[in-house]
């Protein structure tokens, strides 16, 4: 699908609680179908300051009597973020988008999801899109403490419909396991329980993540975050180093690159 | 609604375009990545990326960061290099009417000379903006624009190697941009455009490190349209040669501001990122603004400000 730019109406804000909150927005339709790991652009103001747009994920997305509906799971970090923070239902934002490529899906199972923090947020729609064709996934859902694992439950009801199960683990221990999310996730890939994993996180994460995929032989892909000037290709603003020493554009070469497609 | 009885024709010495909005060099990826998000055939004229003799694969990562009503880039000059363009890119470009012109630069007059016969006999191009002012590259074309002398040569140079219009686009980073731009057309230069980039620089408090990874980049955006102006203004009234405005251009009033102060003609740039149909919308609002002001032609308006007695 190519991308436009859509006066999308907010239909609800949901607080997970706060920093973490939830987008509701109509979309046109087709959107319904987005590829997990796709992303928009939205424009979080008229003035000067914030000025670009901000990339977010589609973390859900469905088809509604109007067409389609989206949406997007943010972390208020700053001003961008925070002012969507304020929207209302009935104000509308300009959402660029479908941009990038998402995830490639599986034959066949079963694979494991490995998300860091506000790293969950494609990796919903990853899961639904698994639970469509069949496909048993256990999510791995690492953050600082409890309050970083937003939408937490609506997860591990996911990874449970798709046959799996949910492995959380936070840093100071208040859910979960104690500890860092590689943790459990390195026990189970070492036992061979999976044939293809998922992520989306900070870089370290992603880089820690990228070592064990060798490791193990396990193949696995990598939903990306860098700095965007555009998020179309226009302004070559979102490098990510390859293995050959020439850079990928994360907007459109990704967000979403085999891990072996990276120079970590 | 009828199209309002407005000519926004404008000639820039040989160069003739339908209307003065082009899109800038480098936020307009190669063009055809806006063919399905703006309207481009009502654009003026389209400016490609940086285009050098051979590939160039561009700066590490973080390349761009938001500064209040702003952006700073360090692309490194990223390009696919002018062959693949010419094959790949041009040919797509072709199908819209807009004009296109190639903006080329490289590391020596030699490289400059060799891009300018490359294009000379291509007849989808019709012009070359020569880039002298990218601040992004320690051995790019930072000395040519620097200094007036080499800057003549490099464009005498580039005069011998083809006939096509010349454009050489201005740097702020000069004290005088004026006595370069009158080295241009001493070099032979057929229009001026300013200006590039003003070099900058964003520190993050919280981790206390620059947030471009080559230190310091290219200011853009809102945040550098005063300077931009004032360069316009003193080049296009001391040079006297055709002028194209750049910088922070964003709305009908920022090409008023721009044509007045001497402008023939805008490229917008970065506020394309956020808005990507920008130019095409200005075309409309321009005809639709002279139309209310009774102003007839766009070119009654170049370097018409009203100046105190
Ligand atoms: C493809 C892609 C998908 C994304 N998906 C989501 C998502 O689903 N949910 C979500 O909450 N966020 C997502 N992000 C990150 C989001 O774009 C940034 O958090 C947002 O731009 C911050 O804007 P701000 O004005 O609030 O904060 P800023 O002031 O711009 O930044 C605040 C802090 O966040 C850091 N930051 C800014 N932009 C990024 C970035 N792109 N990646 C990592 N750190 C950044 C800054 O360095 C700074 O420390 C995504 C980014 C990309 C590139
Ligand atoms: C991301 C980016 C890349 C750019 N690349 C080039 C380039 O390759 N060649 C060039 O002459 N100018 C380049 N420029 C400068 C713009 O063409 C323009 O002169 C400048 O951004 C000021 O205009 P603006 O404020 O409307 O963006 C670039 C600017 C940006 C923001
Ligand atoms: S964000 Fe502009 S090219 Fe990728």
């Amino acid at each position: 699908m190519l991308p436009s730019d859509h006066a999308a109406v907010v239909e609800r804000v949901v607080e997970h609680p706060l920093p973490y909150f939830s987008l509701l927005l109509d979309a046109p339709p087709g959107w319904a179908e987005l590829a997990a790991g796709q992303f928009v652009m939205v424009r979080a103001g008229d003035g000067l300051a914030p000025f670009l747009r901000r990339a977010f994920s589609v973390h859900d997305a469905s088809s509604s009597p109007a067409g389609a509906r989206i949406e997007l799971l943010i972390k208020a970090v700053g001003p961008g973020t925070r002012a969507l923070a304020g929207a209302r239902p009935g104000d509308r934002l300009s959402v660029l988008g479908p941009l990038g490529h998402g995830f490639s899906l599986p034959a066949e199972g079963p694979v494991a999801l490995v998300a860091g923090g506000i790293g969950s947020a494609p990796l919903y729609l990853l899961g639904r899109r698994l639970v469509e064709r069949g496909v048993r996934f256990d999510l791995f859902y690492g953050g600082r403490g409890r309050a970083d694992l937003p939408c937490l439950e609506r997860f591990a009801a996911l990874a449970r419909r798709s046959g799996g199960r949910l492995v959380a683990t936070t840093e100071d221990g208040s859910a979960g396991e104690r500890g860092l999310v590689t943790g459990p996730f390195e026990r189970s890939l070492a036992a061979g329980e999976f044939r293809f994993f998922y992520a989306c996180g900070p870089m370290g994460l992603l880089a820690r993540l990228a070592a064990l995929s060798a490791a193990h032989g396990v193949a696995g892909e990598a939903a990306l975050e860098t700095a965007m000037g555009c998020g179309f290709g226009a302004c070559l603003g979102c490098a990510v180093p390859r293995p050959d020493g020439r850079f990928a554009l994360c907007c459109q070469d990704g967000p979403v690159f085999p891990f072996s497609e990276v120079a970590w | 609604m009828n199209a309002p009885a407005v000519d926004l024709a404008v000639a820039l010495g040989p160069l003739r375009l339908a209307n003065p909005i082009l899109t800038a060099s480098g936020t307009f990826g190669y063009g055809l990545e806006f063919a399905h998000l703006a309207d481009l055939a009502a654009l003026g004229g389209i400016v490609s990326k940086g285009l050098s003799v051979a590939p160039i694969r561009g700066n590490p990562p973080p390349r761009v960061c938001e500064t209040r009503g702003g952006m700073l880039n360090s692309i490194g000059l990223q390009n696919i290099g002018i062959e693949r363009f010419l094959a790949e890119v041009l040919p797509g470009l072709e199908r819209f009417p807009p004009r296109v012109i190639v903006n080329l630069f490289g590391v020596s007059v030699d490289e400059y000379v060799r891009l300018a016969e490359r294009v000379d006999a291509v007849s989808g191009v019709a012009a070359l903006e020569l880039n002298v002012s990218c601040p992004n590259v320690h051995s790019g074309g930072l000395e040519f624009g620097q200094d007036p002398e080499v800057l003549c040569a490099l464009v005498r140079a580039v005069r011998a190697a083809t006939g096509k219009p010349i454009v050489v686009k201005l740097s702020p980073n000069v004290t005088r941009p004026a006595e370069i731009g009158e080295a241009a057309k001493v070099g032979g230069a057929d229009i001026l455009s300013a200006i590039n980039t003003l070099l900058g620089m964003a520190i993050d408090p919280v981790t206390r490190r620059p947030r471009l990874a080559t230190v310091k980049g290219g200011l853009s955006g809102p945040a550098i349209k005063p300077v931009a102006l004032r360069v316009v203004f003193d080049v296009a009234r001391q040079v006297g040669l055709p002028v194209i405005g750049i910088g922070g251009i964003e709305t009908v009033d920022d090409v008023l501001e721009f044509l007045l102060a001497g402008a023939s003609a805008v490229q917008v740039g970065t506020a394309l990122f956020r808005d990507p149909t920008t130019a095409s919308r200005l075309v409309g609002e321009l005809a639709a603004r002279l139309a209310a002001d009774g102003v007839g032609s766009v070119r009654e308006l170049v370097g018409a400000v009203r100046l105190p007695a």
